[in-house]
């Protein structure tokens, strides 16, 4: 079982880890989560991004939600923001793809076109 | 939505378009008295009675911005329930916040599947880690006894002092512990 001294454990090593670093949010990932977004699949691919970054221990970056944002027809949509470089928006996105992004974007800061909706 | 799990999700969406910072989620599934109930509270800016009208009617939507009027999170989830002997409420109050309930027929045909309702838990936390949520199982089988599972992100953030809870150690805890909670007390459908 789980228990909150488990988290005093996690919560010492974070705060090592934590105090090494000049910024603790290098890249966000941002899913849209509205009703559209939710019934095309927005979770699970949340989700793969979650468990992509815990696997390869990227602790920099920051998954997030935001609202419906009026590109239903593109949902799952999921925006990637760092700072100084254009916001890119990805759609139709699924674990595959988001599989693809971690590998390709987040670690290797390399766009992949083919997924793009919008950079701005 | 293919089932409950993402309907949750959508409420608690909503929730966070009515800018709540305390979200109070309870999933009842009771074999004994044969329902399977959500009740969602929020402490968002809630809607007065002409509101509660337009939410339930699938040509309404909150967002300014739309053209073409289409809101059907709420009444596609009352609909829902409807169709499996079970009823939809929906409370606000301006300024104070809202309360949905939910109830289906648990052995109902028609009934959606729950889902993976430890996804939506999870992702609504890490996703909104300035909200808090309280997240309630409670399982009333018919040779177990009640048994039931909190999760409480006031008290686990109070643990976490300065790192934040969706730091990705924080996440996969929160999964198992989550995950535990569902096991123990049967809310998962095989």
């Amino acid at each position: 079982m789980k228990t909150l001294a488990d988290l005093k454990k996690i919560r010492e090593q974070a705060q090592k880890n934590m105090s090494l670093r000049e910024s603790n949010n290098r890249i966000k990932i941002v899913i849209g989560m509205g009703t559209s977004g939710i019934a095309m699949g927005a979770r699970e691919v949340m989700k793969t991004f979650l468990n992509e970054l815990a696997n390869r221990k990227i602790d920099d970056v920051l998954v997030t939600q935001t609202g419906e944002k009026g590109l239903s027809s593109m949902e799952p949509v999921v925006d990637i923001i760092e700072e100084g470089k254009p916001t890119i928006t990805y759609g139709l996105v699924n674990s595959e793809k988001a599989k693809r992004i971690v590998s390709e974007h987040i670690v290797n800061g390399k766009v992949i076109e083919e997924f793009v909706v919008e950079a701005k | 939505m293919q089932d409950l799990s993402l309907h949750l999700m959508d409420i608690i969406e909503n929730s966070i378009t009515a800018e709540a910072t305390f979200i109070d989620v309870v999933i009842e599934r009771n074999e004994v008295d044969n329902y399977l109930k959500f009740i969602i509270t929020d402490n968002g800016y809630g809607m007065d009675a002409k509101d509660i009208d337009k939410a339930v009617n699938p040509f309404y939507t909150s967002k300014a911005q739309r053209k073409i009027k289409v809101g059907l999170g709420i009444p596609l989830f009352k609909q829902n329930a409807e169709f499996c002997n079970g009823f939809f409420i929906l409370e606000s109050k301006k300024n104070i916040g809202t309360k949905i309930t939910v109830q289906f027929e648990l052995n109902n045909i028609d009934r959606m599947p729950l889902g993976n309702i430890g996804d939506t838990m999870l992702t609504s936390i890490i996703g909104h880690p300035n909200v808090n949520f309280r997240f309630e199982l409670i399982c009333k089988n018919k040779n177990v006894k009640m048994s039931k599972f909190v999760v409480n992100t006031e008290e686990i953030k109070n643990e976490l002092g300065d790192v934040p809870i969706n730091y990705p150690d924080v996440v996969q805890y929160l999964d198992e512990l989550i995950n535990e909670g569902i096991k123990k007390t049967y809310m998962e459908e095989h």
